[in-house]
């Protein structure tokens, strides 16, 4: 790996970390609950490409199947909380 | 490895990623700024989706040749990165706009005011 490829991923990852931060400040102060979940939706999406970028950084596909499996897993809680919304329950 | 592909795999790596953090940053900061539900599910759901896509399609340049099967998986989580947001997004702004969240006054057209009946408390937690 070059240096300055090393350097615009550690920047990329730090850009990232920004990100995260501006979804956990609307996690806290959301005033809903779908507010929430669409913030977490969108952490989840920063965590996935954090992952890739840190399986870049380790120059190891070692957890490049934790991305494939966080974005199946990653939809439930806000599709959870939109059926509790909508409906009171989750399970009928 | 020759040299040239790998400069080739780096820059396309380092495009894909740059891209990637930029739609990122753009959707935490539509997340912050706007002020409704509707109109920050319209950032994270369109922003987001073609973001998280492009980091990971930067793993998947700058494996390639080296590491078996992470473009195959690269390209599965894509798929299901496609298929999941916006199933999500519909998912919860048809409950939201069900159960009344609140729209922002500057709204200019509800199309869908007319055709959607006010939803009664019956219909909603009460058993």
């Amino acid at each position: 790996m070059s240096p300055w490829f090393e350097w615009v991923t550690q920047l990329c990852l730090l850009g990232l970390f920004v990100a995260a931060i501006l979804c956990l400040h609307r996690i806290l102060v959301g005033p809903g609950a779908a507010d929430r979940a669409v913030a977490f939706d969108t952490l989840s999406a920063i965590v996935i490409g954090m992952i890739c970028l840190l399986c870049i950084l380790w120059e190891s596909s070692l957890y490049f199947d934790a991305v494939w499996i966080l974005t199946l897993v990653g939809f439930l809680g806000s599709a959870a909380v939109a059926r509790y919304l909508a409906r009171g329950r989750l399970f009928p | 490895m020759n040299a040239t592909l790998d400069l080739a795999r780096e820059v396309a790596a380092a495009a894909a990623m740059i891209g990637g953090t930029f739609f990122m940053l753009v959707t935490g900061l539509g997340l912050l700024r706007f002020p409704d539900v509707y109109t920050r599910m319209h950032a994270a759901g369109k922003a987001g989706t073609i973001g998280v896509a492009l980091l990971i399609l930067a793993p998947v340049f700058f494996f390639a040749g080296s590491e078996p099967f992470v473009s195959l998986r690269g390209v599965l989580a894509i798929v299901f990165q496609f298929i999941t947001t916006p199933a999500a997004t519909y998912l919860l702004a048809h409950a939201c706009y069900a159960t009344r969240y609140p729209i922002h006054a500057g709204t200019a057209l509800d199309e869908l005011g007319r055709w959607m009946p006010v939803a009664s408390d019956e219909d909603f937690g009460a058993e």
